[in-house]
């Protein structure tokens, strides 16, 4: 609002000016942005925003109604059309989707005065061409568009006497201050009763100015020195704002006369109506900017006096007006006060508490993270808040006392608020720093150093809510140790030679997981305590652990219903057991963890690492805004190429072989559908150049092994360049390698003996041994479950260490005719099944004899795959 | 003695009762895997809370021979003596009742406690009241305690008859009696009763599993105890396999609180030689289990049907036969066992092979050449295996034939024609049945 100072257009009542001046020059709103980010910008709600534009429209198609400038109403109709669908998601959020009657109001007018111009065939005639085609398709635009508020405008049509938000405004400018500023607060009540909310606000000014005036009374008599000093320093403000105006014009006197009356905390409406003079200066050191003193010098000050004035400050909390910056300043003020005249530790812990909620005051936006150092006096509060705390076993910071069973001056004390609210969003407010800076930049290893800091605090706090807390409120604390420990590799942990005092975080995660497992009685906690637990013990590669806390807490099932965050805390707990199953080499398992995630192409968005940009949909802003404040900060990222190699090598190690078995079966099925993408994109080329990227590295190893050349696969899964990429970012890399090495083998001997068994009569277990490097016992173990499992058609001969192939491989022309066979099976299935299906309309026309066996048959065969097939999908989670 | 690591009494014992840690020491006792002095001194501790003073004065004659009985033992003697004879006057009238048959034969025909208890009271001449179901109950308990397992068992029939599984004695009542008919060995009663806990426990009823984490516990203690039963009794072995392994609840139960119960669970799965398709479950479970609980029998199974390491299957069975020894319930099938483990190996072997020297065979059945012999003509004898010997090499020859492409081809083709020839025959029938009426329609 002080832009309309910084113009130069003092003559004006302030109260006039936002409305007036929309009002004005309609078209560009958005102009004035830029003299309102060099002035103190005044954050307006979106709803606001959006209601002065259509009001602005609306105004203009209201004058060319009145110069019957048709071709400019339609212009205007048209931009207000636009307008309105961009206010329709607030109108939406804020009115449940009823058009605001203002607008509404608007439409009406517009039909009527076209219906009339319509009807008046006289004057249309003599209109210019333009102006009367601009007629025709105003009408029949208007008539399209207000078929969509049809119900509204009869309702309107019905009532029109009705007050509305544009009556509103249209009063406005001539009502007063106080109204305004009300109304600025509680603007959604507005909108919908302006009637009875008027009432009350002046009543309410009223009644507090006169206890105010009655309070202040006697400091009034007695505060002419107080009054110099405070101008002075006022007037350094002002010279340091470098505002053009002179004010020192003012007089003295007046001057210090509004001072004290800002002190008192309200400003009384009627004299600033009365001397306008005066309100250049309040929009100058903007309300309650200036420092005031806070109590006359002989007065005796106490706690009941200290907390009236907090009572006061914090009263204008929230306004528009109010000064943030001066309010901390204020309560600063005020515990340095409270500090000089002893007043106790509860009520430094009840100021510190009122700093805390001006601090995130001070940060208008919620999605937008606070400044830094800001946050850093936050934490520094809060820290003061728990040392005072804990340094009185008798000192209890609850919720639960009211401000009338508040206990500030003998113990056992007892203040109002919470120290745990104030910790979590403290703790939110640094994930938001940390996501607001480049993750590459030093200032981001800056921030995280004070990672650290919130630690401690947490360690603190949850000292102080286990003292007096509830078991809820413990878990809650609990849960914010664990999401800054789950993440966290901690190396004494998987040492072997650890002694067993040590605490390691291991055994500080069982602590707080098995309290939130007892005691909390909202689902969401513990759910979120298993995952991390989960993820901790993966990190940590407790395999076994954490696959049975996994499978024993149901999580999979249910997880679907859980909230965002939830599941994407979920991703990462399965993106991580898988690489705990891999690295202990389960392939298998981290397959089937890995799947999910990888299947659906976007892990990046699955695990909330950043946003991918969308295709067929643009996201609207504020589900942008949602989705970034879900992003992870960067230091808790997983490695996503690591994510894919770990999970393309599983795939291979699985579908090769498979591949190599079923190459005949008609009936296929993929295992992995992204490794199987690749392998076919890469067979399709002409010509394979050496592999350069991770993926391509995976592929080339795929292909070799196919060919069962397990050196090849080995050399190109293990290399140095995927050393550098890959396998040294795991814990444990050379166990890592090692077994890489053994399963490449072992597969590629099974996926060797899939695919040339047919060329062979017998092979000797002793040169296969010899072939893929194996121990002997090995190739014979792998053999014998070939055979078992009747994989390979063949027997030991033991004397000569040998497998004799039985000649039932079919041939190519064999293979063929089993998968013709197989085909024509389908067929008749199927043709089984649509008979089954039409049953019902053969049976229409008689006969339905013999059909019951029929009927089950395919039903019965349907009904098995599809249990199969779950089957599969359980095996894959659940071994 | 180095099989005492795989010793599960102290793990078995603390899911049982004291009374029924009984046995398992004597038996350590003769076994004398232990020293005899600390498992007296283990007795000693076990009977400080039970009543069975005799006892408790004969193991401490045996440990400190050359100490008197303590007074304060003889006082206690005397207490307990006193006590019983109270409680013995105070359900007077019942234990009349008990002795006449007629009366009993009566009593349980009747299903329906409410009933009993009515004809109980109504009639006179039994002075029957309904509190005495109460002290029924304690005078079982101190029966139990001091060691009369028999008439523990009787009363707590009673109390069984007449009380409703609503009250909250109930469930100790069904576990005394379990334990009781334990003790005396009366395996049928044994398992009537532990079918009867066990329905009463899935059931939830009597608010005795309010929570899983009760059934847990109650399901534990259940195992273990049912342990005594399936291993005496003759049904016992096909029933540990559905309890243990085909319900799911035990499974859980046996999974998260007492893996070491797959021991016995291997074991009757094994020397169970009709229940053979119980094996790939038990494979199952145990290589779930395998971080957690591993012995020689487990891991026998696993390197023969994992791994298919016959010579580490070998050794683990020469190491199972050691561990059977030293243990209360297995003791009794260890040849059984051996011969059955034998036959897996050996039945493994021949489906992967199609050679064998008899001399290997022998190596890994652990048996002399001549005796694998005679034992592999006895299974062709029985017609159990489709194999010829070569005497000459010394090679059994399998006859294995496998199938061939073209038999596989027609068995899949096989039924195709028919089904397609039946659906044909349908479609037409239909056909034409609708073709009639349309003519019908065209006629009139």
């Amino acid at each position: 609002m002080s832009r309309f100072f910084a113009t130069g257009t003092d003559s004006e009542s302030e109260t006039s000016s936002e409305e007036e001046h929309v009002v004005r020059a309609p078209a560009p709103v958005y102009t004035f942005s830029d003299d309102e980010e060099e002035t103190k910008r005044v954050v307006r709600s979106m709803k606001e925003k959006r209601y002065e534009e259509l009001e602005g429209f609306i105004h203009s198609i209201r004058n060319h109604r009145k110069i019957k400038d048709f071709s400019s109403a339609l212009a205007s109709f048209e931009e207000l059309q636009r307008a309105y669908t961009r206010a329709s998601s607030v109108i939406q959020k804020e009115e449940n989707g009823i058009a605001p009657r203002f607008f509404i109001r608007a439409l009406v007018e517009l039909e009527d005065w076209v219906t009339s111009a319509w009807n008046d065939r006289e004057s249309r005639k003599a209109m210019s061409k333009g102006n009367s085609k601009a007629l025709t398709s105003l009408r029949q635009k208007l008539r399209k568009y207000t078929k969509e508020f049809d119900s509204e405008i009869v309702k309107f049509r019905d009532n029109p006497d009705l007050p509305d938000d544009d009556e509103e405004r249209k009063e406005e400018p001539s009502s007063d201050e106080s109204d305004e500023e009300e109304k600025v607060k509680e603007k959604p009540k507005v909108r919908r009763s302006p009637e009875p909310q008027r009432r009350p606000a002046p009543q309410e000014d009223e009644s507090s100015d006169s206890m105010d005036w009655g309070s202040s009374s006697s400091e009034s008599s007695s505060s002419s020195d107080d009054e110099t000093r405070g101008a002075a320093t006022l007037r350094e403000r002002f010279l340091k704002r470098a505002t053009e105006r002179d004010d020192d014009e003012e007089g003295d006197r007046r001057r210090a006369r509004r001072e004290r009356r800002d002190r008192v905390g309200k400003v009384s409406k009627k004299d600033q109506v009365d001397d306008g003079g005066e309100w250049e200066t309040v929009r100058k050191g903007a309300a309650t900017s200036d420092k005031p003193k806070m109590f006359a010098k002989d007065s005796d000050i106490d706690a009941a006096l200290v907390v009236k004035k907090l009572g006061e400050v914090s009263a204008a909390r929230g306004r528009k007006r109010t000064d943030r910056r001066a309010q901390l300043e204020l309560l600063h003020e005020l515990r340095t006060v409270a500090a000089q005249h002893n007043l106790g530790d509860a009520l430094q812990l009840k100021l510190r508490a009122a700093t805390v909620a001006a601090l995130f005051d001070y940060n208008p936006k919620v999605s937008d993270a606070m400044k830094p150092e800001y946050w850093s006096r936050l934490v520094e509060n809060v820290d003061h808040m728990v040392t005072i705390l804990l340094a009185h076993e008798d000192m209890m910071l609850s919720e639960s006392i009211t401000e009338e069973t508040e206990q500030l001056v003998t113990a056992p004390f007892q203040v109002r608020g919470s120290l745990l609210i104030a910790l979590e969003r403290l703790d939110d407010e640094f994930t938001k720093l940390l996501k607001e800076c480049d993750p590459h930049s030093n200032e981001y290893v800056e921030r995280l150093k004070d990672e650290v800091r919130v630690s401690a605090l947490i360690d603190r706090v949850c000292q102080v809510v286990e003292r007096d807390g509830t078991p809820q409120e413990i878990c809650r604390a609990y849960l914010r140790k664990i999401d800054h420990l789950y993440y966290k590799f901690d190396p004494r942990a998987v040492k072997k030679d650890q002694p067993p005092s040590e605490e390691t975080s291991i055994k500080k995660m069982e602590k707080f997981c098995k309290y939130i497992y007892a005691n909390d009685e909202s689902d969401r906690l513990r759910t979120r305590a298993i995952l991390s637990h989960i993820y901790h013990h993966a990190l940590h590669d407790n395999w076994f652990q954490a696959r049975d806390l996994l499978l024993m807490s149901h999580l999979q099932e249910n997880v679907q219903h859980s909230d965002p965050s939830t599941q994407i805390l979920y991703n990462r707990t399965m993106a991580n057991l898988g690489l705990c199953a891999f690295r202990r080499g389960n392939v298998k398992e981290a397959h089937g963890c890995l799947a999910e995630l990888m299947m659906t192409g976007k892990p990046k968005e699955l695990l909330a690492q950043g946003l991918l940009p969308q295709r067929q949909h643009e996201r609207s802003k504020e589900q942008e805004k949602i989705e970034k404040q879900r992003q992870m900060p960067f230091h808790m990222h997983i490695n996503l190429e690591l994510l894919e190699c770990v999970y393309l090598v599983s795939a291979m190690l699985i579908e090769i072989p498979y591949m190599a078995a079923h190459e005949f079966d008609a009936r296929r099925r993929m295992i992995s559908k992204t490794f199987y993408q690749n392998l076919r994109a890469s067979e399709r080329q002409a010509l394979v150049g050496p592999p350069e990227s991770m993926r391509e590295h995976a592929v080339a190893a795929a292909r070799a092994m196919r060919r069962g050349d397990w050196r090849a696969c080995l050399n190109f899964i293990v290399n140095e360049k995927m050393n550098a990429k890959v396998w040294d970012l795991m814990v444990g890399a050379d166990n890592v390698r090692a077994m890489l090495g053994r399963l490449i083998r072992e597969e590629s001997l099974r996926t060797y003996l899939f695919t040339y068994a047919h060329v062979y009569a017998s092979l000797s277990l002793r040169s296969m041994a010899d072939m893929f490097e194996m121990p002997r016992q090995r190739v014979h173990s792998l053999v014998s479950k070939m055979i078992i499992n009747e994989e390979l058609l063949a027997s030991l001969d033991d004397p000569s260490e040998c497998a004799i192939l039985h000649r039932s491989e079919p041939t190519r022309m064999q293979a063929l005719a089993l998968q013709l066979a197989d085909k024509v099976g389908n067929l008749v299935d199927s043709n089984e099944r649509i008979f089954e299906k039409q049953g019902s309309f053969f049976q229409r026309g008689g006969a339905p004899r013999g059909e019951g066996r029929q009927r089950d048959r395919p039903r019965e065969g349907w009904g098995r795959r599809q249990r199969n097939r779950r089957r599969d999908d359980d095996r894959t989670h659940e071994d | 003695m180095s099989y005492s690591k795989f010793d599960l009494t102290f793990k078995i014992g603390q899911y049982l009762d004291r009374h029924l840690v009984f046995p398992l020491l004597e038996f350590l006792a003769a076994k004398e895997t232990y020293d005899q002095s600390e498992l007296l001194q283990a007795k000693l501790e076990i009977l400080s809370k039970t009543n069975m003073i005799d006892y408790v004065i004969d193991i401490r004659k045996m440990l400190y021979p050359d100490e008197d009985t303590p007074e304060e033992i003889k006082s206690r003697r005397g207490v307990v003596l006193s006590q019983l004879q109270e409680l013995q006057d105070a359900v007077e009238p019942v234990l009349r009742l008990m002795q006449r048959d007629d009366v009993m034969k009566t009593v349980e025909t009747m299903r329906d406690p409410k009933t009993l208890i009515n004809y109980l009271t109504t009639n006179k001449e039994f002075e029957f009241r309904i509190d005495m179901i109460d002290s029924m109950y304690r005078l079982a308990k101190y029966r139990y305690e001091c060691g009369n397992y028999v008439e523990s068992a009787s009363y707590l029939y009673f109390c069984q008859l007449v009380m409703s599984p609503t009250e909250k004695n109930y469930l100790p009542v069904l576990w005394g009696k379990l334990a009781s008919e334990i003790l005396v060995q009366n395996w049928d009663g044994a398992l009537d009763d532990l079918n009867k806990l066990r329905e009463f426990i899935d059931n939830g009823a009597g608010g005795a599993t309010a929570t899983n984490m009760q059934a847990l516990q109650q399901r534990t203690w259940l195992v273990h105890w049912s342990l005594f039963v399936f291993f005496n009794h003759a049904k016992g072995r096909d029933l540990i396999i559905e309890t243990f392994l085909y319900r799911p609840l035990y499974l859980n139960a046996i999974q998260t609180m007492c893996p070491h119960i797959l021991r016995y669970l291997a074991t009757a799965v094994i020397i169970n030689r009709s229940r053979r398709n119980a094996l790939k479950d038990l494979v199952k479970v145990i290589q779930q289990e395998a971080y957690t609980y591993r012995d020689p029998i487990t891991e026998f199974i696993e390197h023969l049907y994992v791994n298919f390491d016959f010579e580490a299957a070998r050794r683990k069975l020469n190491q199972c036969q050691a561990v059977l020894s030293t243990d209360f319930f297995l003791i009794a099938c260890l040849e059984e066992f051996v011969e059955n483990a034998r036959l897996m190996i050996f039945e493994t072997f021949c489906r992967i092979h199609q050679v064998i020297s008899i001399g290997m065979l022998a190596e890994n059945l652990s048996m002399q050449p001549e005796e694998a012999e005679c034992w592999i003509v006895n299974l062709i004898r029985n017609a159990r295996l489709d194999a010829k010997i070569d005497s000459k090499l010394g090679h059994v020859v399998m006859g294995a034939q496998p199938l061939s492409p073209y038999q596989q081809l027609v068995e899949r083709i096989d039924s195709l024609s028919v089904r397609s020839e039946a659906l044909t025959s349908l479609v037409e029938r239909k056909q034409k049945v609708r073709t009639d009426i349309r003519w019908g329609g065209q006629e009139f």
